[in-house]
C-alpha cells in the first residue's frame, strides 16, 4: 500500500496495511515502554480489521500502531541521550574532584 | 534507490555498532548502559527488562543465561528471523506478504497476550515465577 495512495469506498485497497508488529515487539523490549504496547494492540487491530472487511478500520489502526511505535522508539532514544548526558556529568565530576 | 540503500547503510551501522557493545560490555557491570524508564519510574518490572543482559549473553552464546534475563526476547528471535527470512521466501514463491504469519490474526494477538501474561507474571511475589524476573 503506497502511502499517498487515496483509499475510497468505491475501490477497497487489495494489499493488507503494514501493522507495525515487528516494530512494536522491538520497542517494547528495547524501549522499555508501554508504548511499544499500544503498537502491538493496534498491530492486531490492523489484522482483524482487514479480515472483516473494514480496511478503513484497518488503515486507521496501521496509522495508529505507526504512531505508537514511532513515539516509544523516539522516546527510547531521548532516554538513552539523558543517560548518556547524566552519565557523562558523573563521570566528569569523578574526574575533577 | 537511494533513500533506501541510505536506510540500509546506516541500519547496518547502527547494528553493528550496538552489536559490538553489547558484545565487548557487559551491562551488568558497566554503568553506562541505560536504566529501564519504567523501571525507574514505578520500580516494577517492564515486558523488556533485562534485554540488555540478555543480548549481552545471547552474542556469547548463552542462551539458556539470557532466557534468564528476558524470556520474551529469546522467544522473540524466532520471529526477527522469520521477519528476515519472510521477503526471500515471497520473492522465492512470488506470493504476497498478506499472507505471512505476522499478518494472521490469532498470531498478533498471541504476541499481545504473551507480553502482556509475561509482564504480569514477572511482577508477581511468588517463588514459581520469580525466575521470569531479570
Amino acid at each position: 500500500m503506497e502511502p499517498n495512495a487515496q483509499p475510497s469506498v468505491s475501490s477497497p485497497p487489495t494489499g493488507r496495511p503494514k501493522n507495525w508488529l515487528v516494530e512494536s515487539i522491538l520497542v517494547t523490549i528495547f524501549c522499555c515502554l508501554p508504548f511499544g504496547i499500544a503498537g502491538i494492540v493496534f498491530a492486531a487491530q490492523v489484522n482483524s480489521k482487514f479480515d472483516a472487511g473494514d480496511h478503513q478500520g484497518a488503515l486507521k489502526a496501521s496509522a495508529n500502531a505507526g504512531k505508537w511505535t514511532k513515539i516509544g522508539f523516539f522516546v527510547g532514544i531521548a532516554w538513552i541521550i539523558i543517560g548518556a548526558i547524566i552519565y557523562g556529568v558523573e563521570l566528569s565530576s569523578l574526574i575533577h574532584r | 534507490m537511494q533513500h533506501s540503500r541510505t536506510k540500509v547503510i546506516v541500519f547496518v551501522t547502527v547494528a553493528a555498532g550496538g552489536a559490538f557493545l553489547y558484545y565487548r560490555f557487559n551491562p551488568v557491570g558497566a554503568g553506562f548502559f541505560p536504566k529501564c524508564p519504567f523501571y525507574c519510574l514505578t520500580g516494577l518490572y517492564c515486558p523488556g527488562c533485562g534485554s540488555q543482559r540478555a543480548l549481552h549473553a545471547l552474542l556469547h552464546g548463552a542462551v539458556g543465561q539470557a532466557a534468564g534475563y528476558n524470556l520474551l526476547a529469546v522467544m522473540v528471535l524466532p520471529v526477527l528471523a522469520y521477519t528476515g527470512l519472510a521477503p526471500l521466501a515471497t520473492w522465492l514463491r512470488g506470493r504476497p506478504q498478506g499472507q505471512s504469519l505476522l499478518y494472521r490474526p490469532w498470531f498478533t494477538w498471541s504476541v499481545l497476550a504473551a507480553t502482556l501474561i509475561f509482564w504480569l507474571l514477572r511482577n508477581l511475589p511468588v517463588p514459581f515465577f520469580h525466575w521470569l524476573a531479570p
